[in-house]
């Protein structure tokens, strides 16, 4: 062995706590399952199941997750694909759009995304609807987004940046002389691409579909926003209807029906996984540092990049200019002179006058930068314990950390429901934290173990030689050394847990209300005005944590010269 | 200081059991020296080193640094590496990007808790000596890779340690710096009288740069002495190799004279100095260096070790031909003067001296 590493002390007491933050919703769930209710903890029965599975509704629910889920993946993967291939293989102009369409609508709160959608076109008010009334006198509803294909619409847009970035780079580490020969045999672009290019990058594609499908089926937001008024329920909406609305709450029944749910989204990540692993041996990538022949689109160049510069439009700047806009206005109008005078701050001086608004902001901000700093220090002995620490136990760590991350947001809720209410931390801020925290770790560990990997042993070891003990190296040499893995990996954090809904619908009661939960009673309610103000300053706060946090990660890091 | 190494073993756990990185080694470096561990990858060089420093444990054996026992697995002594008051230089250099080269070279300094003006002192002594005056302010990162070596050379002798250890601090370097480093290198620890050690896998490093050389392979010590000895006197196969081109003839033992051996082998009867006595008949290997194989058109008529060979190769590499010539059954590799006008197929005569046809043993 090399070195007695202090650290190694961590790694049992680290397995118990991550173990505990991942293990304990997924058992929680398979015995609440098969509980009473959330009062008789333990008494054995099968009712539940009875109940979820026999439900004549469960059927057409099923049916309605597989059709969004998979109607999702199309829409995110065939766009990404569109994409990836003009801005990795084609002299499309400005190419820099392509990073932010791949990295900003991320930033976008999803919630407030579908809610966007719901202000343009919902069959009442939506302002595009309201437009060809108004404007053109056309009669009655023009569009519904309560549809399934309004939800696959804008789940698909939502989850394109998530399948760009599993293609994207098999698009580029492309080896372009499979493509060359095919040319030179005299195939056409089009033929070539249909051909060979699509096939050699089967497994990216598939892959993408797969994770786009995870994702979907954890999606809460869109379901949510837009299925439930149009009553159109899946598997998520379907188990919060059950908790959180009309009739007494079943907490047994909904963990019953998250089973499918849960079992589904482990099988899943098991094909990606495959996938992934297959897709090695596709993807021929060469070494050489060869320049892939770009495809001239000559006089396609402007119209093409005009499609791609209204996705852009339509991923970042249309939510957040229709929120901002809504927020101004008194009641929903077609944008124009008559709203332009009738605009006020009165929605934001609503909301901050609100007590529960007032709460949720409060709590969010709270669980945003407090959790991501608690998370982050998690999420720090756990990436040194995978990367430094190699041991059997370290890699168990590691899968242990990433078990829970693909679950969707509202089953892992209901398990914590079960767990929370057994201990004195139920209806508090702590169940969120902890929830939080459970859910989200690999969002900390992700970027904290790559930038281990990137410390060279050496730099280590020579302070070690230079006679600075295990932990003045760890203060001068290594924390140092990490401060960009430490604020990346804090910002994904705090964004994430600043528009946290999927959990927070079940964990959250009254007194620990959060942004996003609050913005879906303002959505449910159809205050959109107040909605709108809440939303921006959602935004505002995403983005003061991300700027904050990277101006002081450049602070930290500078050389002093 | 001293270096005394007894019967130190390591050994790796492997998928099919364990092997032996270092092999009970016994071995002595004498202070204010430059030692060098030479040997192939593998060989278990850079694992004695980081034993010494710390950064590994053995699983056995003892390690005394001057008057004091820092390895001990019998009276269960391991002092960690920051407390062996030693100096190292890393083939990665191992310099701190978040650092500038002040705060690199006083860093071993700080971690002592000195006070701020004798830090300062000390840096720019070091710095001084290690010519990098004035550039106390520039970000570590930002020099070149001759440069960031004397940064690590200043941080790993601005303590002042016992020891200082090199592991193949010239291998990132390229081939016309790599010589100038290596003389100004050999100057400055000269110049220090201080006890170095020195892990290559270069030959020529070793030999230009050492007092000594200590030749490894398998976790072993296969021979120690000065570069001088180790290139000439060694009667071992895998050293004579490892050290220089060399070429071995396969033969038997004839008979034994006076002061010579008389070997039968394929290109002839060689005559050799004789240094001790082996039975006639026995099979041996005979090594002789390129360079002392003389190339004739004529017969030059000496009493013996005159051959006759045809040229089967030849490549041009400017100072010299480098001839691949057949005599006999064996084929010979040597050079002839670059001038010479040879071309391939050319008979030629060749004169091995005597003094220099080495039997060699496994």
């Amino acid at each position: 062995m090399s070195i007695r590493n202090p650290g190694t002390i961590f790694t049992a007491p680290l397995i118990a706590v991550v173990g505990f933050l991942t293990v304990c919703p997924v058992a929680m769930l398979v015995l609440g399952s098969f509980s009473e209710g959330l009062g008789a903890f333990g008494t054995f029965t099968l009712a539940k199941y009875a109940t979820a599975y026999t439900d004549p509704e469960f059927i057409r629910i099923i049916l309605n997750t597989v059709i969004f889920t998979t109607g999702s993946a199309m829409v995110s993967t065939g766009l990404a694909l569109f994409l990836a291939y003009l801005n990795n293989r084609s002299n499309i102009p400005f190419k820099f759009l392509f990073s932010i369409i791949s990295i900003v609508p991320m930033m976008v709160p999803h919630i407030l995304f579908a809610v966007s959608w719901v202000l343009l076109l919902n069959p009442t008010n939506g302002m595009i609807n309201l437009f060809f009334r108004q404007a053109l006198g056309w009669e009655g509803i023009v569009f519904s987004i309560y549809t399934l294909k309004g939800m696959i619409l804008v789940e698909g847009l939502l989850d394109l940046p998530i399948a760009y970035l599993v293609i994207a780079p098999a698009m580029s580490s492309f080896d372009v002389s499979l493509e060359e020969s095919s040319r030179v045999c005299g195939a056409s672009n089009i033929r070539t691409l249909l051909r060979i290019t699509l096939p050699v990058l089967r497994p990216a594609i598939l892959a993408a579909v797969t994770l786009v499908i995870i994702r979907s089926m954890a999606s809460f937001a869109v379901p949510s926003v837009i299925g439930m008024p149009g009553r159109i329920y899946v598997l998520a909406t379907h188990i919060y209807r059950v908790v959180a609305t009309g009739y007494a709450a079943d907490y047994g029944l909904a963990a019953a029906i998250g089973m499918s749910a849960l079992v589904a989204s482990i099988t899943l990540i098991f094909v990606y996984r495959r996938l992934t692993r297959e897709g090695e041996k596709y993807v021929t990538v060469s070494s050489r540092g060869f320049h892939p022949t770009t495809i001239d689109l000559k006089g396609a160049r402007y119209p093409l990049f005009g499609i791609v510069g209204l996705i852009s439009f339509v991923l970042i700047v249309l939510p957040v200019a229709v929120l901002f806009y809504t927020s101004l206005v008194p009641y929903s109008m077609v944008p124009g002179v008559k709203a332009f005078a009738a605009m006020s701050w009165k929605h934001y001086i609503g909301v901050l006058k609100d007590p529960v608004s007032l709460i949720s902001l409060k709590n969010s901000l709270l669980l945003g930068t407090g959790g991501a700093s608690l998370g982050i220090v998690l999420s720090f002995f756990v990436a040194y314990t995978i990367v430094k620490i190699k041991t059997k136990a370290s890699g168990f760590l590691e899968s242990l950390s990433f078990l829970s991350f693909s679950f969707p947001g509202i089953v892992v809720g209901i398990g914590f429901m079960w767990f929370f209410v057994q201990t004195p931390l139920y209806s508090t801020i702590w169940a969120l934290l902890v929830g939080y925290i459970a859910t989200y770790l690999p969002y900390g560990i992700r970027p904290l173990t790559s930038a281990f990997v990137q410390i060279h042993g050496n730099l280590e070891e020579s302070s070690r030689v230079c006679g600075g003990g295990a932990l003045y190296t760890m203060r001068r040499i290594v924390l140092p050394l990490l401060v960009p893995g430490i604020v990346s990996g804090w910002i994904l954090m705090a964004t994430m847990f600043v528009r946290e809904l999927s959990l927070s619908v079940v964990l959250s009661r009254p007194g620990t209300e959060v942004l996003a939960v609050q913005i879906l009673r303002f959505s449910e309610d159809g205050l959109w005005g107040s909605l709108s103000a809440l939303g921006i300053m959602m935004i505002f706060i995403s983005t003061a944590l991300v700027v904050i946090a990277s101006f002081a990660g450049a602070r930290l890091t500078s050389v002093k010269n | 200081m001293e270096i005394t190494i007894r019967n130190l073993s390591k050994h790796y756990r492997t998928e099919g059991g364990s092997i032996a990185a270092l092999d009970r080694i016994n071995l002595q470096i004498p202070a204010n020296k430059i030692f060098t561990l030479l040997g192939p990858s593998g060989c278990g060089k850079t694992t004695l080193l980081r034993c010494i420093v710390g950064l590994e444990i053995p699983d056995e054996g003892e390690i005394t640094i001057g008057d004091e026992v820092v390895f001990s697995s019998e009276k269960k002594i391991s002092r960690p590496p920051d407390k062996r008051d030693l100096g190292m230089v890393f083939q990665t250099y191992a310099i701190w990007p978040h650092m500038n080269v002040f705060e690199n070279v006083a860093y071993p300094l700080q971690a002592q808790k000195k006070p701020k003006d004798e830090i300062a002192r000390r840096v720019a002594k070091t710095l001084h000596f290690v010519q990098l005056d004035g550039f106390e302010n520039r970000p570590a990162t930002k020099l070149s890779g001759g440069q960031q070596q004397r940064v690590a050379l200043a941080r790993a002798l601005v303590a002042e340690p016992k020891v200082i250890l090199f592991d193949e601090p010239l291998s990132n370097l390229d081939a016309k710096l790599r010589e100038e480093t290596r003389k100004e290198l050999r100057r400055f620890l000269t110049e220090l009288a201080i006890t170095a050690v020195y892990v290559t896998h270069d030959r020529l490093e070793a030999l230009s740069l050492s007092d000594n050389v200590a030749v490894m392979k398998s976790g072993k010590i296969v021979e120690v002495g000065t570069p001088w000895e180790i290139y000439f006197e060694t009667d071992r196969r895998f050293v004579a190799d490892f050290i220089g081109r060399v070429n071995f003839i396969e033969g038997s033992i004839a008979r034994m004279e006076n002061g010579s051996v008389i070997v039968d082998s394929g290109i002839g009867t060689i005559v050799c100095d004789r240094k001790k006595n082996l039975p006639v008949n026995s099979p041996v290997t005979l090594g002789i260096r390129p360079e002392f194989i003389k190339t004739f058109y004529e017969n030059p008529g000496a009493a013996e070790n005159t051959f006759r060979g045809r040229i089967e190769t030849l490549v041009f590499t400017g100072d010299v031909w480098e001839a691949e010539v057949k005599s006999g059954t064996e084929t010979l590799v040597l050079r002839i003067d670059p001038t010479f006008p040879v071309k391939t197929g050319d008979d030629i005569f060749l004169h091995l001296d005597r003094r220099h046809c080495k039997l060699l043993f496994n």
